[in-house]
């Protein structure tokens, strides 16, 4: 398959009115279909570059295309038909009195027919499977529900590239699932993914790409199977990898890092009669 | 140990709704125990932390039936203030906690209102910020705190009013992992450190595997378990059906179990699955 | 939650009690309202302003008062400029128009008393962010409480302003989510739909207030807020010998500037 640029930031530097820079000079380029997680501290710049994506926030110095856009000079409304930015909190965005017209909003706002409004709430409602909440009021909905809410508002702009800032925060982890696999959905659809989190199982379990931010820069760019091997600079960084990665790693099988418990199952098969075959640890080797 | 909270048949319902939140609870807390609350999103876990000081019903109306005895206090006969000498409540959200001009302010606010001595509030701001390691930050503002530094402030506030109980709502659900870790680390401390009993609420079922006594598993407002970490976090099938995620050595332990391995005994930190799988290894 | 508009520096007036500071706006904005000469007022603002410097306060604020007050100023000044009932005539404008009470001519007493006007409401405004500017919000509340006003009130009068920058990032957050639903746009659309863009970001605004007060009532209270004890306090107020001096000083020109106006002086 061909690679297609979606995102192209080159020597991104933003610093804030009170003085503060929160992006020093980060490059990176995110391809058409990309599934990515950004992972940091607060503060690492994270969320600051994300909002370059769709032109919340204009940089300092330094330039982005997005979709072939000049996004820092393109308006929100049109780069968010690139983009479709999923904020953390639901309740910052509704405020309609249905969940019908709470997915038309957006469409509305950007000038869409009213045929086209109603195709694309459709859509999204079949998508999303939100049918059996179509006609209830966004605040009479869990939280779980209100933040697929907030997923269909976004992609009822029918945008390319997605980006969830913190998408399974205050949940439990089963509706954090629930978000996980419509994420997923939208990235098997040929969506570009790009996803903020503090959640290291998540990006383990889920994204093919980790960009770790640090004071403002890049400081780690690799697949996760990859990126978690670096438990020196990880720990210089206060990231952990998931317990079971953790685990692996005091087991010795420190070649390739294991990201979840099917991987870790695999790696400690068990044979016949004899309760754990791992063959005096050499069992890391296998897969 | 005495118990220091007693609930009984504790059943709740907030006002204009007719599903109880909570729903017959029962159980004693020994003085000095590490107690987790742990539940799906919904389960009442918030509305139980807010019956220790009387915040239900006192401050949400409803209809509340049973009791709550703390430090020999009844919830029913004393007002919030004069529970909250006993028990100090962390609520979710540190942002929203916070509401003074400055961390000083912010710690002093609630022995100011106690009345506690010029002297005795100086001390005690003292040894708080000490305790959470935010010594300097007296005359910072809140605001312009990190998420964990806020969570530290919130915790220092309780703490300088000399409750025997803490009880924390899911503090570091919003931190980034180097604040979850340092707002964990005083957590501990809180217990380990000044024998103070804690009440946490949490889905770091990880931490909690490492520090709680003792777990209390809460879904639709119903108590469904009680028991250590190792009991609770053994009973796979429970805790699938309560929506709770236990540690990933205990999850890789059943798996390994459904796919035909016999193991007895489910490891519930990597120290004990390392001594458990390198034993098999040999044995 | 923050400290609103409070500039830390070790001035005079900074080191000043808190509850001095607040005699000496009142005063200020007394003899203010006492005279209508607007020479008169315009000394005073010269003093006012005086105090921002001496306080090492950032006078560009003072341009930025003064840019957003100058179209109100504008009106203010030429509704008195038209209408107030002088005795000199300056110019004339055109005939008598007595069903809006206009002369035909603006007065020169229109034009004294319109600047004096535009001037008091300039000295109100430089002086409120003079105390606010150089006094720690908690200082202030302390001041109230000393000044018998009930500690309740003090505390909600003073919270309300520090929770402000909170809303306000809230409000900004809102207001990004919802440009990214193509709010943006909203110029181009009709009354309508400018309509529904603002309670877009007036609802979810509104909403979390509440539910962050249901919040904060929790916190509050957790934290023994209207104990039935005596309430004790931290911070300790100084009067200090230069607070005696100011607060004298503040009388006397109060008293000197009624004299003044009593013998007709400042008047025009």
């Amino acid at each position: 398959m061909d690679r297609e640029s979606m995102i192209t930031v080159e020597n991104l530097t933003h610093v804030y009115p009170n003085g503060v820079e929160a992006l020093c000079g980060v490059s990176l380029n995110v391809d058409r279909g990309e599934y990515l997680a950004i992972v940091g501290q607060n503060g690492s710049g994270k969320t600051t570059l994300a909002k370059h994506f769709n032109g919340l926030l204009r940089p300092t110095q330094g330039t982005i295309k997005v979709g072939g856009k000049d996004a820092s000079k393109a308006r929100v409304s049109e780069l968010s038909r690139i983009i479709g930015y999923v904020f953390q909190n639901p309740d910052d965005m509704l405020f309609c009195n249905s969940v019908e017209e709470e997915i038309g909003f957006g469409p509305r706002m950007i000038g869409c027919s009213k045929d086209e409004i109603q195709r694309r709430v459709a859509e999204t409602i079949q998508i999303l499977g939100l049918e059996s909440l179509q006609d209830q009021h966004p605040f009479a909905l869990s939280l779980g529900d209100r933040q697929r809410l907030a997923v269909a508002c976004a992609l009822s702009m029918q945008p390319e590239v997605f980006v969830f800032d913190e998408p399974t925060t205050g949940q439990d982890y089963f509706g954090g699932q629930r978000i996980m696999e419509i994420i997923d959905r939208l990235h098997t659809s040929g969506k570009t993914i790009i996803i903020i989190t503090h959640d290291m199982q998540m990006v383990a379990e889920h994204a093919q790409r980790v960009v770790v931010m640090s004071g403002g820069k890049i400081a780690l760019d690799a697949p996760p199977a990859k990126a978690f091997t670096q438990i020196e600079l990880l720990e210089k960084l206060s990231l952990r990898p998931p317990q079971i990665t953790r685990f692996a790693f005091q087991m010795g099988w420190t070649d390739r890092a294991i990201l979840n418990i099917r991987e870790m199952c695999d790696v400690i098969r068990p044979q016949g009669s004899s309760p754990i075959a791992g063959n005096n640890g050499r069992g890391g080797n296998h897969g | 140990m005495p118990n220091i909270i007693e609930v009984k048949n504790l059943t709740y319902a907030y006002p204009r709704t007719d599903k109880p939140a909570l729903k017959d609870i029962s159980f004693q807390v020994p003085e000095g125990q590490f107690l987790a609350v742990i539940g799906p999103t919904g389960a009442g876990k918030s509305t139980l932390c807010y019956c220790f000081n009387g915040a239900v019903p006192r401050l949400f109306g409803g209809e509340m039936s049973g009791s709550v005895v703390v430090a020999g206090l009844d919830t029913y006969e004393n007002e919030i203030p004069v529970m909250a000498q006993h028990v100090g409540l962390v609520v979710q959200n540190a942002r929203n906690q916070l509401f003074n001009v400055n961390v000083q302010g912010e710690i002093a606010f609630g022995c100011e209102n106690l009345g506690m001595p010029r002297q005795k509030i100086l001390q005690n701001l003292h040894e708080t910020l000490t305790f959470v390691g935010l010594q300097g930050y007296e005359t910072r503002q809140p605001s312009a705190l990190s998420g964990g530094q806020q969570q530290r402030v919130a915790i220092a506030c309780v703490l300088a009013m000399e409750p025997d109980v803490l009880v924390l709502d899911e503090p570091t659900s919003e931190l980034d992992p180097m604040g979850s870790e340092q707002v964990m680390d005083v957590i501990n401390r809180l217990n380990r450190g000044l024998g103070k009993t804690v009440i946490l609420v949490s889905h770091d079922t990880e931490f909690i595997a490492q520090y709680a006594d003792r777990i209390l598993v809460i879904n639709d407002g119903m108590l469904i378990l009680d028991g250590t970490p190792r009991e609770v976090f053994s009973q796979a099938g429970l805790l699938a059906s309560n929506r709770i995620r236990p540690p990933q050595v205990s999850q890789l332990s059943f798996e390994l179990r459904q796919r035909g391995s016999p193991i007895s005994d489910i490891p519930i930190s990597i120290d004990e699955a390392v001594l458990l799988y390198k034993g098999l290894h040999h044995g | 939650m923050a400290d609103v508009g409070y500039v830390q520096k070790d001035t005079f007036l900074h080191r000043l009690d808190a509850r001095t500071k607040l005699v000496l706006m009142l005063a200020i904005l007394l003899v203010v309202l006492v005279f209508t000469n607007p020479f008169y007022v315009l000394a005073i603002l010269f003093l006012v302003l005086g105090a921002w410097a001496l306080a090492k306060l950032p006078l560009n604020m003072v341009a930025d008062i003064f840019k957003y007050f100058t179209g109100i100023a504008v009106i203010i000044f030429a509704l008195q400029a038209f209408f107030y009932p002088g005795q000199t005539n300056l110019l004339r404008i055109s005939n008598a128009i007595p069903a809006i009470g206009f002369s035909g001519y603006i007065t020169v007493e229109g034009v004294m008393y319109g600047l004096a006007l535009v001037l008091r409401l300039v000295v109100i405004m430089t002086v409120a962010p003079l105390l606010v500017m150089t006094t720690p919000m908690s200082d202030l509340m302390l001041a109230l409480v000393k000044l018998k006003i009930p500690y309740r009130f003090a505390f909600i009068l003073t919270t309300a302003m520090s929770l402000f920058p909170s809303i306000q990032n809230r409000a900004e957050l809102i207001q990004q989510a919802q440009l990214c639903r193509g709010v943006g746009d909203f110029e181009s659309g009709n009354f309508f739909i400018r309509l529904r863009a603002s309670a877009s970001i007036l609802t979810p605004l509104i909403l979390g207030a509440f539910r962050d007060s249901q919040i904060l009532d929790v916190a509050m209270s957790s934290r023994a807020f209207g104990a039935p004890v005596q309430r004790t306090y931290l911070l300790e107020s100084h009067f200090r010998r230069a607070d005696y001096l100011f607060l004298a000083g503040c009388l006397l020109s109060l008293i000197v500037a009624i004299i003044l106006r009593l013998a007709h002086f400042g008047v025009v």
